[in-house]
């Protein structure tokens, strides 16, 4: 119950009833508390002395009409208030009413954090990576053929946005001969741990990417961006070159790694992006340095013995810088290693001299080669 | 004065002690509050990539807890958003090895052994359920240990690797029996984790038998049945039998969600602790009730705006030249807020027209006899224990809040 005592004209309550829990006993008792105005802080006749600077409110109560108090520390005590004018009252009393706990340990939460970034950076970039180089080496020639078969089908859900069924492989028969055709002359003096499988398929991307088993996709937007066949021969000598050094085995083992653990860190409302993230990961290939080189070297070798102009890599990179846009994957590395174009400027010197050679494909072949999507 | 005076007469809504002996609950939240809690919280965990979801959990369960207000006086939850977080980060340490290092040997070793990868996926799978069970009972014991009725903190014992144990020995019995025997594991595992927990110096005892639970096994069990008997029918002999099965399968559904609060009031009615004990009234029809027409109501409030969505991108689609006009960014924009809003929105409604209505049914039916017992229990002394629920939290264990 309420007391209401008038103070000349100023009416205020000067007592009110509260429930108090000691937290020691689970038997809540009916309190008389006052407001000591001029000892600021709350009594009682039972004893007790609650500072107004100590006073808490719980947050987040379902009730709006309960205020239930605590003091500032880690106490198990509680005053449960209902009356309206007394939780006015101590609104404009208590300063720190809602002010938040400090956060305990603070020290040792960043020290957590810091070992859970670090272990997760170890194992990502350092475990994982070693792992998988390793493991790669031992994988026998058709588990490597369906795990990049996998791959393929994840690279080709994911990359599709409009969600159905995957981006589609394109297999017009005239093109098809013609790419046929030129992975033949490519590869007829090469010495390849899988069979080669090449795929187009249809998207606007500039970019070509190998996968494990074999597998070597080319975007159709690269077929379009490609200025002559020799270009489009050169980026797949490229890629042939890294399925010869089997780096994407080495890239897909990795990603089957970090795909469980970047979900772990972000739960199941990115787990969505998680595996984009991943699968363009793989079409990236960000592979080392070394491993491009090799890849650079042995694609130089395979189009020399070929007939073909390895300078046409050169070509094509300065078209597409005259394009502009965002380059990816192969380009970036291209970008990325200005010694590449000496080193390509280079085998332009020594290049027997474009005009004796045959060309890649007869005009009839490439302009299939170009509609292979229809 | 007459305003002054209106303050005197305003109803005094504290409660009383129990009045012969017997303690009813009431549930004190409104669902507009919860509403704006839910929205508030969720947009900020969108906002923060998921790192305010320790925050948001945290003010969820305080709201949740101090809802449920047996005899007057709602239960305290406590639990910290920082150690949460502190959990969180100690079971990423230990299990991203686990899920790295592990995961790629599977893999490798699927794939160099059999050729695809099906066979890593259920190795893996297989090694996280012992973790799953154990994060369940830690999960537990942390939210026990955080929540305080009357200022008397609840607790529960150790026993996270014995829950484990127990709970895949059972799921394997209840797999081999074709699930005849859930009813059984139900109560051994309710009666491992009842029979440690504790309201401060009150130990809580799981009495009653396994048996108690198969009349409320009855729907599931008939429903179940002859959805294995009509598709096996089907599958055998007759196609056209086939058909049965829109009739038998919801009423598994319903079998299983009648089982689940029916073995959840049995189960509470025979929970005592020295002197003080439970008596539930959830109607299991109700709760059916509440899971259907909520979950549709949430469905079809998202459901109605992506409606007109998707018809408009259909207009736009046939215009091939407006569409061309439109960035590829902007696609990819528009794609990912609706995402986002999608999955804020069912967070949100699901609490109000699901979880919410779930658990007032649960608290108001709830009874606690012995209240003059009550009042003897002592306090007891807090679980300092830092992992938190952090290995539920990163196996994403499922968890109401």
């Amino acid at each position: 119950m309420t007391t209401l005592i008038g103070v000349g004209t100023r009416l205020g309550i000067v007592a009110f009833d509260a429930l108090h829990v000691d937290g020691r006993r689970a038997q809540p008792t009916r309190v008389r508390l006052r407001f000591d105005d001029a000892g600021q802080r709350l009594t009682s006749d039972s004893g007790l002395r609650w500072p107004f600077a100590d006073l808490r409110a719980l947050r987040d109560q379902a009730d709006p009409a309960r205020v239930i108090l605590r003091l500032a520390g880690n106490g198990t005590e509680r005053l449960m208030l209902s009356d309206p004018e007394a939780i006015r009252l101590i609104r404009t009393r208590a300063p720190d009413l809602w002010k938040r706990p400090p956060v305990p340990g603070l020290w040792r939460l960043w020290a957590w954090a810091g070992a859970a970034m670090a272990s997760v950076a170890l194992i990502i970039f350092v475990l994982i990576p070693v792992m998988a180089d390793q493991l790669a080496r031992f994988i026998p020639p058709r588990g490597e053929r369906a795990l990049g078969e996998a791959t393929f089908q994840q690279v080709r859900r994911a990359l599709d946005q409009r969600g159905v069924g995957g981006l589609r492989v394109c297999t017009r028969p005239e093109g098809r001969a013609a790419l046929d055709n030129l992975v033949a002359r490519l590869t007829d003096e090469a010495d390849l741990p899988a069979e080669l499988t090449v795929h187009v398929l249809d998207s606007e991307l500039v970019n070509a990417f190998a996968l494990p088993g074999g597998i070597v996709v080319l975007f159709d937007g690269l077929i379009d961006a490609a200025g002559t066949p020799e270009e489009v021969a050169a980026v797949l000598a490229h890629e042939i070159g890294h399925v010869a050094a089997r780096d994407p085995t080495r890239i897909a083992l990795r990603s089957a790694g970090s795909i469980g653990v970047l979900g772990l860190l972000l739960g199941d409302f990115a787990g969505g992006a998680v595996v984009l993230f991943l699968a363009n990961q793989v079409i990236q290939a960000d592979y080392s340095r070394q491993a491009e080189a090799a890849a650079d070297a042995y694609a130089g070798d395979l189009l020399v013995e070929a007939g073909l102009p390895p300078s046409a890599i050169a070509d094509f990179f300065q078209r597409l810088q005259a394009r502009g846009g965002e380059p990816a994957g192969l380009l970036v590395h291209l970008r990325s290693h200005p010694a590449l174009g000496d080193r390509i400027a280079a085998a332009r010197d020594r290049d027997p001299g474009s005009a004796a050679l045959p060309p890649a494909l007869t005009e009839a072949q490439w302009q299939a080669l170009r509609s292979i999507c229809p | 004065m007459s305003q002054a005076l209106s303050t005197v007469t305003a109803p005094d809504a504290l409660p009383d002690r129990g009045a012969g002996g017997t303690l009813t609950t009431d549930f004190a939240g409104r669902p507009e509050d919860l509403f704006r809690l839910s929205l508030k919280t969720g947009a900020l965990t969108v906002l923060t990539l998921g790192f305010y979801r320790f925050w948001m959990k945290t003010r969820l369960r305080r709201w949740y807890w101090s809802a449920v207000r047996p005899g007057g006086i709602g239960l305290e939850y406590t639990g910290l958003p920082a150690e949460k977080l502190l959990g969180f980060l100690i079971a990423v340490v230990i299990l991203a090895f686990y899920i790295g290092v592990v995961n790629l040997i599977l893999m490798f070793a699927s794939y160099a052994l059999l050729a695809q990868n099906g066979a890593a996926y259920a190795i893996s799978l297989a090694g996280v359920v012992p973790l799953w069970f154990f994060a369940r009972y830690r999960a537990r014991r942390y939210v026990l240990a955080r929540t305080r009725w009357r200022g008397i903190r609840f607790g529960m014992q150790p026993g996270a690797w014995g829950y484990a144990g127990r709970a895949l020995v059972h799921w394997a019995v209840t797999i081999l029996t074709l699930g005849a025997l859930w009813p059984r594991m139900t109560f051994a595992l309710e009666k491992y984790r009842t029979d440690r927990t504790f309201y401060g110096s009150a130990r809580l005892t799981q009495g009653g038998r396994w048996q108690m639970l198969m009349p409320q096994f009855v729907h599931a069990l008939t429903g179940g049945g002859l959805s294995a008997l009509s598709a096996l029918v089907a599958y055998l002999d007759h196609p056209s039998f086939g058909w049965l099965l829109t009739l038998t399968i919801p009423w598994l559904g319903y079998g299983v969600c009648h089982y689940i609060a029916g073995s959840t009031r049995v189960m509470a009615d025979h929970k005592t602790a020295e002197g003080i004990s439970l008596v539930s009234a959830i109607r299991p029809q109700r709760v059916a009730r509440i899971y259907l027409f909520g979950t549709l109501g949430a469905a079809g409030i998202i459901a109605a705006p992506l409606v007109v969505l998707g018809l408009s991108a259909l207009a736009v689609e046939t215009n091939r030249a407006a569409l061309a006009a439109i960035p590829s960014w902007a696609f990819a924009l528009v794609g990912a807020m609706v995402y986002f809003a999608v999955f804020l929105a069912w967070a949100t409604l699901r609490h109000v027209f699901v979880l919410m209505p779930l658990w007032r049914h649960y608290a108001e039916t709830l009874t606690v006899r012995g209240a003059e017992a009550v009042g003897t229990v002592r306090q007891r002394t807090p679980d300092g224990s830092t992992e938190a629920e952090g290995f539920a939290e990163a196996l994403d264990v499922g968890a109401a809040i």
